[in-house]
């Protein structure tokens, strides 16, 4: 399970039941503990107001955000049409994580009990459709290596607007000349700490070893999109991009 | 860049060029804003160069006007250079051939949407 943001370090590991010398990596899924529960009933989830109200945001997303628009329809061209049913799913989760990307079942989860804002739905859906675009276009190994789980957490945290200096400021994280490649790469050793049980050396040492090929990996966008504006025009590049192959 | 069936010594068969010159001029003037700079600087620790998107705009123009051979040929270079530059580090993971098979899978619990 690959996480979307947690805004605190994640909680301490629980040793499985009675195991000697060996513990059992979750891949995350700790974190959302509703991924291998029943659903409840369409009546009881429509009681909770957090349901409905991250579906509302998520059909605000999906329809009207440009980041949101041009992943879509690059998944789409590679064979992979997102369906909001079966590719996005609302649920409760724990702690401060926002969302995170299922490969075993190829679904986007979102925590509805920690989006509060459309703006964060925004980035959050962003970020984990960039994880489902990379799962849909390359043999990603999610759980075996760690250097691919470290790719895709960089190339997410870079392109989904995760470390603009709005939002590191409202962590606390004060930096301006080439803040954004710190951002990313600490937010990516982050991601890879929380969902996998490796040690910091490790995280640390995959991120150094591919940030430079996946900092630079800008696929589909083509650009580091800063703003709307910019995904826009990166939108518009990505559908003339059969004229601009051809006269090359 | 293909050259395929190029009628006359140093003209190519390539129609137009990569992007239209309205998009040129957009890059240009984009890279020269405020709030660009800023990004560029936040992002990469240094201002950025627009020359380039200036001499691809201006080639573009001349493309337009009279297909110019040269400038042709130095708007195409300038672009198979930045696609270079964007494939420069071996690839980490082998790209599929075909979406995931289990993409479209029905989940095990009933979904009643």
């Amino acid at each position: 399970m690959e996480q979307g943001e947690a805004a605190s370090p994640p909680a301490a590991r629980d040793k499985l039941g009675g195991r000697e010398g060996e513990e059992e990596d979750d891949f995350g899924y700790r974190l959302f503990p509703d991924r291998n529960k029943k659903q409840q009933s369409f009546l009881v989830r429509s009681l909770f107001t957090f349901h409905n109200k991250c579906q509302l945001m998520l059909r605000m997303t999906l329809d009207t955000n440009p980041y949101a628009q041009l992943l879509l329809e690059a998944m789409k061209q590679s064979g992979c049409t997102v369906f909001n049913d079966r590719h996005f799913s609302c649920e409760n989760c724990d702690g401060c994580v926002s969302g995170g990307f299922d490969s075993a079942t190829s679904q986007i989860v979102l925590c509805q009990n920690n989006i509060r804002q459309q703006s964060h739905m925004n980035r959050v859906v962003t970020h984990e459709l960039i994880h489902a675009f990379d799962h849909c276009r390359a043999h990603v190994d999610w759980f075996k290596n760690v250097k691919h789980l470290a790719c895709s957490e960089i190339r997410a945290a870079n392109l989904s607007g995760d470390c603009t200096l709005m939002n590191e400021i409202a962590r606390f994280k004060f930096g301006l000349k080439g803040h954004h490649q710190t951002c990313v790469r600490d937010r990516a050793i982050r991601s890879i700490l929380a969902v996998r049980k490796v040690s910091k050396e490790t995280a640390e040492k995959a991120v150094d070893e591919v940030f430079d090929a996946c900092f630079n990996d800008l696929e589909p966008f083509g650009r580091i999109p800063h703003s709307k504006t910019d995904a826009k025009r990166a939108y518009r590049d990505f559908q003339n991009r059969d004229r601009y192959n051809a006269n090359l | 860049g293909r050259d395929g069936g190029a009628a006359q010594p140093g003209l190519s068969a390539r129609s137009q060029p990569p992007r239209s010159c309205e998009d040129y001029r957009w890059e240009w003037k984009h890279c020269r804003g405020l709030r660009h700079a800023f990004h560029h600087y936040y992002t990469h620790g240094e201002l950025p160069a627009c020359d380039r998107w200036r001499d691809d705009y201006e080639a573009c123009r001349a493309w337009e006007r009279g297909r110019a051979a040269a400038a042709q040929e130095a708007l195409c270079k300038s672009e198979r250079a930045r696609v270079m530059e964007k494939q420069k580090y071996p690839p980490v993971w082998t790209l599929r051939k075909s979406p995931p098979p289990d993409w479209y899978m029905p989940l095990d619990q009933d979904k009643s949407n």
